[in-house]
């Protein structure tokens, strides 16, 4: 009897344990769809081919954040500009305020249309590549934030405070890359860049796209989508909570009765 | 060793995890009452949102009781009339607890209302431990022999309506009393994701008085009723239970519990509840600064409305 419960827990722990080590080959969640091949838009002739170091994101129990390689090939001359987005959302950014010596939410302020993550690098430095007249396509962080629309109405400066305060908590979280390294070109021609992903990363379908710029024209684009998804025991777990809350409350009651009876009998046969 | 809480969405060492449930099941051990209190706001230093600690922690606490309860069961030292009675209000206390709140995090000051009552609630069991423990060292050090005072009156409780008796704990007392004490606990649960059992042991036997012998177990009773409500409220309205997260605060339990009775066995009760009230008190100091102190940022944000 007591060395079936001693197996018992041992087998708790290990399951806890296996969880934590290692992405596993789970088959990806039905919801994301695979990325499909990189097709340029644009041009006939590939002037820009890429290919992702990774297909997908993948959220398991040992994700700590993720680096993806973005790498490719592009028809010289020319600039390279890599740029990330995340879904878009509302987010709700909140203000502290000393009041009677502590610090408290006072003031909120929601916007619609936030992406939940925005990353840009370029071969170049991006002011002076935007500055030629791809800015109307390319959007510079800066840019982006101001096209995000703010729900309700609000005085125009204090709103300003708001959205730098959105972009300044995305940049603590890591979810603003205020840097992520500029796109490195090789032999004139192939290129790559690291793009960081950092271990809180809201879920969705994440776009990564590169263009090729000659003059400060777009001449060739090529967007690949980039699923980010919890995959095995976490989106089980994740998917339970959030579409049967009854089913998995009721669970965690009863995983925390057989865990408790188990530990307290284990403990008085010591 | 890293693990991702899906719940918490964001990974943490499992031997922190590991290492904050040892250390609340070793006060659990020591002192006979739950460590949650202590445990939660460890849980918010180490960086899990404050909603999911309290919901996880919550989890934590069903377990916890339940071990404990089986000790006090099998010893017949359940007061199971004053159970349910109790629980009567703990059941109310924590639904309208989980509905307080959910409101509070709607209106994004959740993180503020958990810390502000924790550091009153620490800063008072800290200080009236602290005190205690040192008036009894003085004391026993001036005379060994002395005979303890009687330790209550019984005057409020004889006085209001509705009066039922309790065989088990020898009481004829309104059963008001005990449903308020029960509701109040449950409210405190709920916010704060603790069974309550430091605040609950004490008003049982000072506030009630009950026996010594049940308290405990039938604190036992009502606290895992009313835990076990909490966790599934919390899931159902706030989707905030971590069950990988309380897993692990069990796990590490399961080994600090025997380790803390022994340790509590072979130190002297003074010079435990002096330790334990000056380590609560360090919790509450932490948590006032917290407060007091500039952020390094005002801003922070709310929850992500994927779908507004």
């Amino acid at each position: 009897m007591r060395r079936l419960l001693i197996a018992f827990v041992a087998g708790l722990t290990w399951t806890a344990i296996a969880h934590a080590q290692g992405p596993r080959a789970e088959p990806p969640p039905s919801g994301l769809p695979g990325p499909p091949p990189s097709v340029p838009t644009g041009s006939a002739t590939p002037d820009l081919v890429v290919d992702l170091s990774r297909a997908r994101v993948s959220i398991t129990s040992a994700f700590q954040g993720e680096s993806i390689l973005m790498f490719g090939m592009f028809d010289p001359p020319g600039e390279v500009v890599v740029v990330v987005v995340g879904p878009e959302a509302r987010e709700t950014v909140m203000r502290k305020e000393r009041f009677l010596g502590l610090w408290l939410n006072t003031g909120r302020q929601s916007f619609d249309d936030v992406p939940a993550y925005y990353a840009i690098a370029a071969s170049q430095p991006l002011q002076r590549l935007l500055a030629r007249g791809a800015g109307g396509e390319i959007l510079s962080l800066e840019d982006r934030m101001s096209t995000v629309t703010p729900v309700g109405s609000r005085v125009a400066a204090e709103l300003a405070k708001f959205r730098a305060g959105l972009v300044e908590v995305k940049r603590r979280e890591g979810l603003y890359p205020a840097a992520i390294g500029q796109v490195t070109v090789q032999a004139g021609r192939l290129f790559r860049v690291d793009l960081p992903f950092p271990s809180r990363l809201p879920e969705g379908v994440y776009e990564v796209k590169a263009y090729l710029l000659r003059e400060g024209k777009i001449v060739a684009a090529v967007s690949r989508p980039l699923p980010v998804g919890k995959v095995g025991f976490s989106a089980q777990l994740a998917g339970w909570a959030s579409h049967d809350g009854a089913l998995y409350g009721l669970g965690a009651v009863f995983m925390a009765l057989f865990a408790g009876w188990l530990g307290g009998a284990i403990m008085r046969r010591l | 060793m890293e693990i991702y809480l899906p719940i918490a969405e964001q990974s943490m060492n499992v031997f922190v995890l590991l290492g904050l449930g040892a250390a609340a099941g070793l006060l659990a051990g020591m002192f006979g009452v739950g460590g949650g209190f202590l445990a939660t706001p460890l849980l918010i230093f180490v960086g899990i949102p404050p909603a999911v600690a309290v919901a996880s922690q919550a989890n934590q606490v069903v377990a916890n009781s339940v071990s404990s309860l089986q000790v006090h069961w099998r010893r017949g030292n359940v007061d199971f009339r004053m159970g349910l009675v109790l629980l009567l209000g703990g059941m109310i206390g924590s639904s309208a607890g989980v509905a307080l709140f959910t409101y509070l995090k709607r209106i994004g000051q959740i993180d503020f209302v958990i810390a502000v009552l924790y550091v009153v609630m620490l800063s008072a069991i800290g200080l009236l431990m602290l005190a205690e423990s040192l008036s009894t060292y003085v004391k026993r050090r001036r005379n060994p022999g002395a005979p303890r005072g009687k330790l209550h009156t019984h005057y409020l409780v004889h006085r209001l309506p509705l009066k039922l008796r309790f065989y088990k704990s020898k009481l004829y007392i309104s059963a008001l009393l005990p449903v308020g004490l029960g509701f109040v606990i449950g409210i405190l649960s709920a916010i704060l994701g603790v069974g309550g059992g430091f605040v609950l042991v004490p008003a049982m036997i000072y506030l009630l008085g009950m026996p010594t012998a049940v308290v405990i177990g039938t604190s036992n009773f009502q606290i895992l009723f009313v835990a076990a409500n909490v966790t599934f409220l919390q899931a159902t309205t706030n989707g905030t239970v971590d069950v990988v997260l309380a897993l692990l605060l069990i796990l590490g339990g399961v080994v600090g519990a025997p380790i803390g009775s022994r340790l509590a066995a072979k130190l002297p009760g003074v010079v435990l509840r002096g330790l334990m009230s000056v380590l609560i008190l360090a919790v509450a100091a932490e948590l006032l600064i917290e407060l007091l102190r500039t952020p390094s940022s005002p801003f922070s944000l709310g929850p992500r409305e994927v779908n507004p």
